[in-house]
């Protein structure tokens, strides 16, 4: 990946700390292109994405986890289901989760705004593709719209 | 009166005998004096013979015609007769010349007051009617012994006197009563358990009043104090006007199968528990096992990527708090595993003030931190058969999250206090605490690894260790909260 290519706006939605330290050092072994903030619950991610008014500061990218305090991950897609309309921005929303309980697939992959539920723990080799992913359509978004 | 003389015919003499000479009846005559023995020619017939086909003498009628069983019978009769008694008919048996000895009521008439020693009798065949009532006794006797064994009783209510129930044999052998004494409706209905004379006296009024057909099972206390359960039924007799003229019911026996079916319901509901406790369980290996597992492997392929000591350090670290995460866990499973070993444990009286004032002193730290107000009140009940162990975890799992979901607005105030309630105890737990968004979060409370809050130490396993020692004693827990209020558990102890 090029340094000069435009970075993906990533949030970790996630309350396990070692994940989300474990993730982010994958990236960057990874060389993923990304700029990434935390949120360790749903809650604090869906009150940042609806106090944000400026669509640069939207995330590309959300990976999210089920099991959370406060909010978990199926009450954060309620929400994000609803305001999704009103943001100026397509994001992406991968379900991240160490659940091999086919319940939570089956429901995870009846969300039509999930974009695919990806098991714990995560593979360096499909961080690279769904950065790859992301990377493409930042790229047209960019030719079309310049921005 | 006119009897045949050595076989010859009366000819046209219009006498008695021919009324009485029909082919089921006829006469005879006996002199005690002249043993001298006349028989209508009705008799010869009705016997199926010729007449002076046989003699007419009383050697043969003893003999030959009178089954030997009936003898004293006959006698007995015609004994009286000659003591000027009055005599009742009776039955005797006489050999036909075809079909073999048939039934026959034998009158006997007093001898005329001037008395020459003539004795008259009259004989008319019953053998249909005696056959019928034999073969009906045999079925009447079938029919009472299926009611005995089947043990099944009825009753009857007259609308017009609701207090009177007419009552079959079998219904006082199931009630143990041993005289057939009239007993009233109500003192029918009284020997069951109170709960059930209610309903039942309430079903027998809506029969009579409105026709309301009821079939319900009541657990009677016998005269002999067993208890037993019965099947009660009632069908209200109505007529043309829709009214009741009579309530038919029955009571039966059906306590060997309400046992059974009680014990199975049991053993289904105990499945049902263990069986949901197992499928907590399988949750709590694939998600939580599965989350450290996960984990683990992700810190293990991540120190293999690296060469940097500094970041391998850092990674060491990670595993070290996973595996302790681990740990905890495998501890979480067998403190689930333990409520299901502890449940064979013997129960014992557990004082709850005392074990209480335990609990309260060993989180006193706690409670003096916060500036918290812990009071009780167990008054209603003071003691408890339970196992010790779950009342003193439930205890402190409930006081532990009270203190730890405090509002820091107010001053703390934690009460905890019993209820009597009919046949249950109930333990209430209060406090004025943060609260729980029961509507996001209702059914989530008692789960495990739920946690509600952004607190540090929420562990997310007190409560569901709470339910399922409380479930696993047969009782339940509910909760009621409202954010930023209070929250206040309710459990069903027995």
């Amino acid at each position: 990946m090029m340094e000069e290519e435009h970075p993906i706006s990533t949030w970790i939605v996630d309350d396990d700390p070692i994940y989300v330290y474990g993730i982010r050092k994958l990236m960057s072994f990874r060389g993923a292109n990304a700029l990434v903030s935390h949120f360790p619950n749903g809650q604090e991610a869906i009150s940042q994405l609806k106090n944000l008014s400026d669509e640069y500061q939207l995330p590309d990218m959300i990976l999210l986890d089920i099991n959370m305090p406060t909010m978990d991950g199926w009450e954060f897609m309620n929400e994000f289901a609803e305001i999704r309309p009103r943001l100026g921005k397509e994001i992406t929303v991968y379900m991240v989760s160490s659940s091999v309980d086919l319940n939570d697939i089956h429901r995870a992959k009846n969300i039509p705004e999930v974009t695919d539920y990806i098991f714990k723990p995560v593979k360096g080799t499909h961080l690279t593709e769904i950065f790859n992913i992301a990377q493409n359509r930042v790229n047209e978004r960019l030719k079309k719209y310049g921005t | 009166m006119s009897f045949t003389e050595k076989g010859t015919s009366p000819g046209n003499n219009v006498s008695p005998a021919r009324l009485t000479d029909d082919p089921d009846a006829c006469i005879w005559e006996y002199n005690s004096i002249t043993k001298e023995v006349k028989w209508s020619a009705g008799f010869y017939n009705i016997l199926g013979y010729h007449p002076n086909e046989i003699e007419s003498s009383a050697q043969v009628f003893f003999e030959h015609l009178l089954y030997y069983q009936d003898k004293h019978v006959f006698l007995d009769a015609l004994y009286q007769s000659r003591l000027n008694q009055q005599v009742a008919p009776v039955p005797i048996r006489l050999l036909t010349k075809n079909n073999g000895y048939q039934w026959f009521e034998s009158r006997i008439k007093n001898p005329e007051n001037s008395y020459n020693g003539t004795i008259h009798g009259l004989l008319v065949n019953i053998n249909i009617y005696k056959q019928e009532s034999i073969t009906f006794a045999d079925k009447q006797f079938m029919h009472d012994e299926a009611f005995r064994i089947a043990r099944l009783g009825s009753w009857e209510i007259n609308p017009l006197k609701p207090g009177v129930i007419a009552l079959s044999n079998q219904v006082y052998d199931i009630y143990d009563i041993q005289s057939r004494l009239e007993i009233s409706a109500e003192e029918f209905i009284s020997f069951f358990e109170p709960s059930y004379r209610v309903v039942l006296q309430q079903a027998i009024d809506h029969a009579i009043k409105l026709c309301r057909p009821f079939d319900t099972e009541a657990l009677l206390r016998t005269a002999k104090n067993n208890l037993l359960w019965l099947k009660v039924k009632g069908i209200p007799v109505i007529d043309n006007y829709g009214h009741c003229i009579t309530l038919k019911g029955i009571i039966q026996d059906i306590d060997n199968e309400k046992r059974k079916q009680l014990k199975l319901e049991q053993s289904v509901n105990l499945l049902t528990d263990q069986n949901r406790r197992l499928q907590n369980f399988a949750y709590i290996v694939s998600h939580n096992l599965r989350s450290h597992t996960g984990n683990l492997q992700f810190m293990v392929n991540l120190f293999e990527q690296t060469d940097e000591e500094e970041e391998r350090i850092e990674i060491f670290s990670y595993l070290k708090t996973i595996s302790d995460s681990l740990n905890l866990t495998i501890e979480h499973l067998n403190e689930i595993v333990k409520i299901q070993t502890e449940i064979t444990n013997e129960r014992s009286v557990v004082e709850l003030e005392k074990l209480f004032k335990s609990v309260r002193s060993a989180l006193k730290n706690n409670i003096e931190s916060i500036n918290a107000i812990v009071e009780y009140d167990f008054s209603q009940c003071t003691e408890i058969n339970y196992i010790p162990a779950y009342m003193e975890s439930i205890f402190q799992n409930l006081l532990t999250n009270s203190l730890k979901y405090y509002s820091p607005g107010r001053q703390p105030i934690i009460q905890c206090y019993t209820l009597r309630e009919g046949n249950h105890i109930y333990l209430i737990f209060e406090d004025n605490g943060l609260g729980i968004d029961l509507n996001r979060h209702g059914d989530k409370v008692f789960g495990m690894y739920k946690t509600f809050h952004q607190n540090t130490d929420a562990k997310g396993i007190g409560l569901f260790i709470t339910r399922n020692q409380i479930e696993a004693l047969g009782g339940s827990i509910t909760v009621e909260s409202t954010v930023n209020v209070g929250t206040k558990f309710t459990i069903r102890l027995v």
